[in-house]
């Protein structure tokens, strides 16, 4: 698995079993119940305030976590008064509930589960942990991402996003990366997820770690040149945009226009770099990924130039 | 061949920035270009050697170009220069 994280559109309560039962420690109380629905949240809900009434605003489309509060409140209750408060949250299309801390789901919310085909599950953590890391998991699920034509590649550990049009020469280019022990991510498709302040590339499942070299067609990289030219996951620290000669006249000649570009509101930076015949893409993609973590080091190449060659003509007193 | 004279205006003189504009203008003309400063003549298409002239404020520089567009060469790169490249 490339991803470990399924689309939103694909997590079901199933899945949701399936991916994290095992770090979450779930057990279901009702068997299979509830395990075709859908989980449309990455967040959760703790459905004490509407097990006492008041269901305005109650937050059904989320998973419930009934915690030590919640059982305790139901416990203190008649059973008249647990299925009472019960169906204060089971009129709503609830889908997955969740007892923490080892606690017994009373015989009422088994039932009343069943009856309305809510997944209820059973868990020995303790509550918080327990929504830290379901959380924690679903976010990076429901993370906003986005497929970008272009290739991933580890650069001394920089991610370097290689763009530019059809044929200009991306996966060539990377290729000449591999061979001098750098490592591919994605090629033609990368699938990048915004995950906190970061952008995470991977590739195709089904691509897998294939290239398209015209001529040649497809070539598999890890064949080739072995499990270290190939990388699951990176960062993506910069994209080289990758232009024809022709159509870039005006391109930066100092280095001191730092541009960027934006994914998912992420903003990176941004190289433009002229393709010409004869020009080793593989060298200058290795220089753009060291300027990468020089500047990233607050060392500004051109601007210390700049600055040195101001002083020298102010010292010589023209 | 068609050169001019032109002197530097602006009070940081060819620093990084100005000499990227000289040789983008540069670049834009199919003449051979070149500008001396003190006896100094360096390619007008090289970002590093129009640094190297490293012509402060005040500096005359000679503008030299030969080729098909020599003379409008020299003129728009004299009329860049003694513009001050929009600095003070």
């Amino acid at each position: 698995m490339r991803d470990r994280y399924p689309e939103p559109g694909e997590m079901t309560v199933r899945k949701l079993v399936e991916l994290l039962g095992g770090r979450l420690l779930l057990s279901s109380s009702t068997g299979e119940d509830g395990y075709s629905r859908a989980v449309t949240s990455p967040d959760i809900n703790r459905p004490g305030l509407a097990l006492t009434g008041y269901t305005h605003r109650f937050l059904y489309d989320r998973i419930q976590i009934f915690g030590e509060t919640e059982i305790t409140f139901l416990t203190s209750l008649d059973t008249e008064g647990r299925t009472r408060a019960l169906a204060n949250i089971f009129q709503f299309p609830v889908y997955c509930s969740v007892v923490t801390k080892g606690l017994e789901p009373p015989a009422e919310l088994a039932a009343a589960a069943h009856d309305r085909d809510c997944a209820l599950f059973r868990s020995p953590r303790d509550t918080t942990p327990l929504i830290h890391d379901l959380t924690g998991y679903l976010s990076e699920v429901f993370a906003p991402r986005k497929s970008v034509h272009g290739t991933l590649v580890d650069v001394f550990g920089v991610g370097l996003l290689v763009t530019g049009r059809s044929a200009i020469g991306k996966s060539e280019a990377v290729l000449g990366l591999v061979e001098r022990g750098h490592r591919l991510v994605a090629d033609d498709i990368v699938r990048i997820r915004r995950t906190g302040d970061l952008l995470l590339g991977t590739g195709d499942t089904l691509m897998g770690y294939h290239m398209e070299i015209r001529g040649l067609g497809m070539v598999n990289v890890p064949a080739l040149y072995g499990i270290r030219s190939i990388k699951d996951r990176q960062q993506v620290d910069m994209e080289v945009r990758l232009v024809d000669w022709s159509q870039r006249p005006d391109f930066d000649r100092t280095g001191l226009d730092k541009t960027t570009t934006t994914y998912l509101g992420i903003k990176i930076p941004q190289v433009v770099l002229p393709v010409l015949p004869g020009r080793n893409l593989a060298l200058l993609l290795e220089v753009a990924a060291m300027n990468f973590l020089l500047t990233s080091r607050g060392v500004d190449v051109p601007a210390a130039l700049d600055k040195r060659l101001i002083e020298r003509m102010q010292d010589s007193g023209v | 061949m068609f050169q001019q004279n032109v002197t530097v205006p602006n009070r940081l003189g060819v620093h990084a920035r100005p000499a990227a504009l000289i040789v983008k203008k540069a670049s834009a003309f199919k003449s051979e270009i070149g500008i001396a400063a003190g006896g100094e003549e360096v390619n007008g298409k090289s970002i590093m050697g129009v640094m190297t002239l490293a012509a402060g404020q005040g500096t005359e520089l000679l503008v030299t170009a030969s080729g098909p567009d020599e003379q409008r060469a020299v003129e728009e790169l004299c009329a860049l220069i003694g513009s001050g490249f929009g600095e003070d």
